[in-house]
């Protein structure tokens, strides 16, 4: 184990059940205050909060839907405040709606949003769409202003995502030093970008540590264990890969858990239970493409290019991706979809 | 709740959040000092599904303390001793459909195992200690409390109980007094209470004493020409309550004394004059964020600031200080910042809760029920 690993280990947080009670505690009462009309500005703007932080744990693309829908509501009863803008570009934002989450942002702090908190929410969205020397203004400006954990982490994540792992690595350390809390969010999240950057580096082995302490920390964390078991089967265990994406893409309305195990079961000969999920996981994508092209382009065109079976179709989706988002990631996965078609 | 939210740290982290802390002699038993300890705000949710966190130490400490000096510097004198009560909870355990949470209270005299919820609570030797989920005893109009701040002025009353039907996590330890410091020792005690992680790293995370400290006296940064856009008050619930560090003094003392100024100045004419160096004459009292209960006089509900108004007046108290759960703490703080008791009394025309708090054991009132099942909302299935 890594040094950085024990020391991430050594930071306790609550347990996963308490803090998942909790969070559904937290969203049903400010549900409960929204519905009867006594929500302040800013208890709406924590319950898109929320709603997003629980889709992105759990991978339930109901919620991400749900909480656009209550942003969007939201901003239809108070159209003059800043913060319903604010809402609604983290929602926009969480459904790959990259301009629309940066409109937002400038309509929002025009109408009186804080500098910070706006530049904070900018900053991901340049990041996402791969405007990273912009982002990277903002981050550092934000630790400039106030070096605490939230600041560090999100340049650590940009430095993550351009691929830099060793300013990544030291500033990920930093931002652990930073932690004042036990609530287990924020540092499985940070775990699993961390997981996310080694994977994308090409090393599995750290990759799989980092996203297996994100699961540790939060078992209820999806895409933790989702990428858990792929890190684990290119490192040879197809067998626990296996009994892991068989539970999450059974429990799970993101079809990706579906397609990564048909591609597993494709690998490991057991072609019919591969179709099954590959059906699945085909008839899922065609739903949401269809609803929300920009968010699941990018996915799409991975299961397309490989277990669906469909390159050309992989290729197109890829194209759109790119155009949401020109980043190098982006770009590998294009080139992965047309390198996936078969020549002229 | 007077602390809830008190700083962005506890704002992120609502595990951690204490909203109030409540210390007085049991009204059944005079000779015990009940404290109260609650936390994690705004939770209008069924009781059993809030669970306080496995990994946080909820303490409330405790100490000896006598009056050091009375007139306009009065202050307190705060004995070494401590004598803790440090809950720590298990991660909960499912019973048929629902789950059960147990907890430890480690006291002076030993461990005590204690099943959150559970009414009767646990007892020991002289020691009784309760855990669970509660009606929040405190009651505030938000928009008056905020008004004077957005609006520089008194509001009108509307009267509004913001927090009606709210709940919180609580902690309730009833403790014989003589078994804390001795039958001989003084009858004043000092009481604080704090969270804190409980791991191998230790770092306190909350901290509070006396109410709205935090949110009426030290949030608002319009009046304090030396930090303008500093929240002090992450940096303040960090501190030890009973032993401020010098670093940071003076950007606490800044903030008190201008926004003490401020509420001073509310009703137009100056009932604590600054020193020559812009120092209130409550800021240094105040900083002294803690509790004080006299032990040998009986339970009163309104003791509240009684101890330190009359210490301020030069004349031995008459009440048992401390905070009683219905009290209206509200009023009476602002009363004393606004007009030290020479003027009306300053009301958010909110005296109560639907549901005061009881004179027995546990003294909190039962949580909100389970609230009707929502419609889907706006037409969007949950």
């Amino acid at each position: 184990m890594t040094r950085a690993l024990s020391a991430a280990r050594m930071i306790r947080t609550t347990n996963g059940t308490i803090a998942f009670a909790n969070l559904a505690a937290q969203i049903d009462g400010l549900e409960l205050h929204a519905a009867s009309g006594r929500l302040t500005c800013r208890s709406w703007a924590e319950l898109v909060d929320l709603l997003i932080l629980r889709a992105h744990v759990l991978g339930r693309i109901g919620d991400y839907e749900r909480t656009l829908a209550l942003a969007e509501l939201r901003l239809r009863e108070a159209p003059a405040e800043g913060l319903s803008f604010l809402s609604l570009a983290r929602a926009h934002g969480s459904l790959h709606l990259f301009k629309e989450a940066l409109s937002d942002l400038d309509v929002a702090e025009r109408l009186g949003i804080e500098n910070a908190e706006v530049q904070a929410e900018r900053a991901a969205v340049l990041q996402a769409v791969g405007r990273y020397d912009e982002a990277l203004v903002l981050r550092r400006e934000a630790v400039e202003r106030r070096a605490d954990f939230e600041s560090i982490a999100g340049l650590a994540a940009l430095h993550a995502e351009r691929g830099e792992t060793a300013e990544a690595e030291s500033l990920f350390d930093e931002s652990y030093v930073r932690f004042r809390g036990v609530s287990p969010f924020p540092l499985a999240q940070l775990e699993f970008q961390r997981g996310h950057m080694w994977w994308g580096a090409g090393h599995p082995l750290q990759a799989r540590d980092w996203f297996d302490a994100a699961w540790r920390r939060l078992p209820a964390y999806a895409q933790a264990e989702g990428h858990l078991a792929e890190a684990e089967a290119e490192l040879g265990d197809r067998e626990g890969a296996i009994v892991r994406l068989r539970r999450l893409a059974g429990e799970s309305d993101d079809p990706d858990y579906a397609a990564q195990l048909a591609r597993i079961l494709d690998e490991h000969g057991n072609a019919a239970e591969a179709d099954r999920w590959r059906a699945r996981a085909e008839k899922r994508y065609n739903e949401l493409v269809s609803r929300h092209p920009a968010a699941f382009a990018d996915h799409a065109a991975e299961f397309w290019s490989s277990a669906g079976r469909d390159p050309q179709r992989g290729v197109r989706l890829a194209k759109l991706n790119l155009e949401v988002r020109d980043t190098p990631r982006a770009r590998t996965l294009l080139s992965r979809a047309i390198a996936a078609c078969p020549a002229p | 709740m007077s602390d809830h939210g008190a700083g962005p740290r506890s704002i992120a982290n609502p595990e951690i959040d204490i909203t109030d802390v409540f210390a007085f002699p049991s009204p059944e038993h005079p000779s015990h000092l009940v404290l109260v300890m609650n936390t994690y705000p705004f939770k209008e949710i069924e009781a059993t599904r809030l669970f306080f966190s496995d990994a946080i130490d909820y303490r409330i400490r405790v100490h000896p303390v006598r009056v050091a000096s009375t007139g306009p510097s009065a202050a307190f004198a705060v004995g070494e001793e401590e004598r803790a009560f440090s809950f720590i909870f298990d991660v909960p355990q499912k019973s048929g459909d629902s789950l059960l949470q147990s907890g430890t209270c480690h006291g002076p005299a030993g461990k005590i195992s204690v099943h959150v919820g559970d009414e009767a609570g646990a007892h020991s030797e002289g020691l009784h200690v309760f855990a669970g989920c509660r009606l929040d005893p405190f009651f505030i109009d938000q928009g008056f409390s905020g008004g004077i701040r957005l609006q520089r002025r008194i509001p009108e009353v509307r009267g509004v109980n913001s927090l009606e039907g709210q709940n919180v996590l609580s902690i309730a330890v009833e403790v014989e007094h003589s078994t804390l410091f001795g039958a001989d020792a003084g009858p004043l005690v000092a009481v604080l209470a704090e969270t804190a992680t409980n791991g191998s790293l230790r770092a306190r995370l909350d901290r509070v004493g006396r109410p709205e400290i935090k949110n009426f006296i030290m949030m608002d940064k319009a009046s304090d020409a030396v930090n303008r856009d500093l929240d002090v008050r992450d940096l303040y619930s960090e501190e030890d309550g009973f032993k401020l560090r010098p670093d940071y003094l003076g950007a606490y003392r800044a903030r008190l004394n201008a926004n003490l100024a401020f509420y001073d100045n509310l009703d137009g004419k100056t009932d604590w004059p600054l020193d020559a160096k812009g120092t209130h004459p409550l800021t240094e009292l105040l900083l002294a964020d803690f509790l004080v209960v006299d032990m040998s006089k009986p339970f009163n509900e309104d003791g509240y600031l009684e101890i330190e108004r009359a210490m301020l007046r030069g004349e031995p108290h008459r009440t048992c200080g401390g905070r009683w759960l219905n009290h209206d703490m509200v009023d009476s703080l602002l009363t004393f910042l606004i007009n030290n008791g020479n003027g009306p009394r300053i009301s958010d025309g909110v005296d109560g809760t639907a549901v005061p708090a009881s004179r027995k054991f546990p003294y909190l009132s039962r949580p909100t029920p389970m609230p009707p099942k929502l419609e889907p909302f706006v037409g969007i299935p949950t």
